[in-house]
């Protein structure tokens, strides 16, 4: 289901995915809080202003509003900064949206690592965060294709529905004719025995990549991509982990509350299963400064990653 | 100021005794925010029975945005005089395992948003006020908080949403009793002047006693007349209200346990009332 030859960048994927899904659904309704610009939403902005509404800078508002949105037989899109959606309006997610069978959706952007700004702009707990809330959907979706059809999926969902999105040059690696999201699904990249990589979001293309430089160096593994974070497929989890001798997994996340917990917990569950080594940002403030340079320091970089996945495998 | 409304004021007035004497009824069961229940009742009366326009099918075509979950109380008194809740299954109120929530989830009759966490009501009020104008439908929007929500920074975030799109179907009504967990809301942070915050922010306000029906019903009639822009009405009430006994006894009871109050004292007041008024109507 991978794109084959050179990978082609989108610079805005949710300006394309935003007013694709509001030219053909009317009831959806993108809400922003001052970060449109940056969050990418610019034709919807412009060219369907009745279905985009900017609360200003007030992220309480921006969650509280958009539910009272969905109360009244919209679909509200609310988008932001996932530090911001998730830190500062918690409780609003959790009892607006969180209590509410009305689907409300939340976009958080540059998840993770994915923001220069050190610490304040860096939302590496929110999938946790998330996952503990009853009956929501955490999905934490991979490229352009998984982002695109990932939303196309949300807006039927009921409750709150929580995700992860990219902005600026994103890559197009899963084939749109091939791939189908489908919520709970995981879906295996690389198929192989010893070690299993196991990774979400922005993290599965980071795997792709040590993957990539596995392939080179003749170590067998198997890559598992797992976008929907909650409800997963756990018996599919499960038996991953099961057919392989050692799992890794990666996200774009604290390494603890999220994808490695989760598989953890999956594995635990059904008790014995192989040794589980979980690589993200471990359990310390990630560094500012440009993505490349943060994934070096966190050994996230693609050979850190391969170095990593083989010594796991040892 | 006198509406054609004034009509309804002994009808309404009747409605409001026998909303205190439901809220006594559920509280003395196990106790519960009967003194807000009691303070509110007029409030209940002029909104349910006069205000709220029927859907023709035994509910409201208006909607009606309860914030605070304490002031649930209200709701359920006055639903069981609406008919749609019995006495019986409200004296359930704050019993183990209860559907009747003291402060309620939402999808509860009568409640369109879980209402537990202070200052969520207006904002979720405004979204709900904006998106009825978008679908192009004539529904009226009123939200119901409390002064001391006036302390969450939502409400006000809330309150600019409002003004700025001139939502002019929504209605505030702020339960402006002084009182909130800790004490007096002047004396732990004093949120007046409310309604110069309120016209600040672009709002057309108004403060009524919101233990005059007659007061209430001019102010809910003159929020239709308002082009433009929210309205404000912030209804000054005292804890009690309307039983003078229990007023008397218990003038800051933000909660009142089962065995706090003198609950047959306050019936034989309110049930004489009742009767009073019944009698001359």
């Amino acid at each position: 289901m991978l794109l084959e030859g050179e990978t082609t960048f989108d610079g805005a994927p949710f300006d394309g995915i935003s007013f694709d899904l509001c030219s053909r659904r009317k009831d959806v309704v993108m809400v922003s809080a001052d970060l449109s610009k940056y969050t990418q939403i610019i034709r919807v902005k412009e060219e369907l202003p009745d279905q985009h509404l900017d609360v200003g800078m007030a992220e309480q508002n921006l969650i509280s509003v958009a539910a009272g949105v969905a109360k009244a037989g919209f679909v509200p899109v609310a988008t932001t900064f996932a530090v911001y959606a998730t830190r500062r309006a918690y409780d609003q997610m959790v009892i607006c949206m969180g209590t509410s069978p009305h689907t409300s959706i939340v976009v958080g952007f540059t998840p993770g690592i994915a923001n220069p700004a050190r610490i304040h702009h860096q939302a590496a707990e929110d999938l946790g965060m998330l996952r503990s809330v009853p009956n929501a959907t955490v999905i934490d979706p991979m490229d352009v294709t998984d982002f695109k059809q990932a939303l196309d999926v949300a807006v039927d969902l009921p409750g709150l529905v929580y995700m992860r999105g990219h902005r600026g040059n994103t890559p197009r690696l899963l084939d749109p004719q091939k791939f189908k999201f489908e919520l709970g699904r995981t879906y295996r990249l690389r198929s192989g025995s010893g070690t299993g990589i196991i990774a979400t979001g922005h993290a599965t293309q980071w795997a792709l990549e040590a993957s990539g430089i596995l392939e080179d160096r003749g170590i067998d593994h198997s890559l598992l991509h797992v976008p929907t974070i909650k409800p997963v497929d756990e018996t599919g989890l499960a038996d991953f982990c099961f057919a392989h001798d050692r799992i890794v997994t990666i996200e774009n996340h604290q390494i603890v509350t999220g994808l490695g917990s989760l598989v953890a917990e999956v594995v635990s569950d059904v008790g014995g299963g192989p040794r589980i080594t979980r690589l993200g940002v471990p359990g310390s403030w990630a560094p500012g400064g440009t993505l490349p340079y943060i994934r070096e320091q966190l050994g996230l970089d693609a050979a850190g990653l391969a170095d990593r996945i083989r010594e796991a495998g040892r | 100021m006198s509406t054609g409304s004034n009509s309804r004021v002994p009808d309404l007035e009747i409605l409001a005794a026998k909303i205190r004497r439901n809220t006594l009824d559920i509280c003395m069961q196990r106790g519960g925010y009967a003194g807000q229940g009691v303070a509110l009742a007029d409030i209940a009366a002029c909104l349910y029975f006069d205000e709220l326009r029927t859907d023709g099918k035994g509910w409201f075509h208006d909607r009606f945005v309860l914030s605070n979950g304490h002031d649930a109380i209200m709701t359920y008194a006055a639903l069981a005089e609406h008919g749609s809740y019995t006495l019986e299954e409200l004296r359930t109120y704050n019993a183990d395992g209860t559907k009747i929530d003291q402060s309620p989830i939402e999808g509860q009759l009568g409640f369109e948003i879980t209402a537990g966490s202070l200052g969520q009501g207006p904002s979720q009020a405004a979204g709900i006020a904006w998106a009825e104008r978008q679908r192009g439908t004539d529904k009226r929007i009123y939200c119901l908080f409390s002064d001391g929500e006036l302390q969450e920074g939502n409400v006000w975030e809330a309150a600019m949403f409002a003004a700025h799109q001139k939502l002019s179907n929504l209605v505030y009504i702020i339960d402006n009793n002084d009182l909130q967990a800790s004490g007096a809301t002047t004396n732990v942070m004093s949120v007046e002047p409310v309604p110069e915050k309120f016209e600040a922010f672009g709002f057309f306000a108004r403060r009524v006693d919101g233990n005059s029906v007659t007061e209430v019903l001019d102010a809910f009639e003159e929020a239709k007349s308002v082009a433009g822009k929210p309205y404000v009405m912030v209804c000054d009430t005292r804890i009690f209200v309307g039983i003078d006994c229990l007023r008397e006894a218990l003038p800051m009871a933000h909660y009142v346990a089962q065995n706090a109050a003198d609950w047959e004292a306050g019936l034989a007041e309110i049930d004489a009332k009742v009767a009073a008024l019944t009698g001359e109507a």
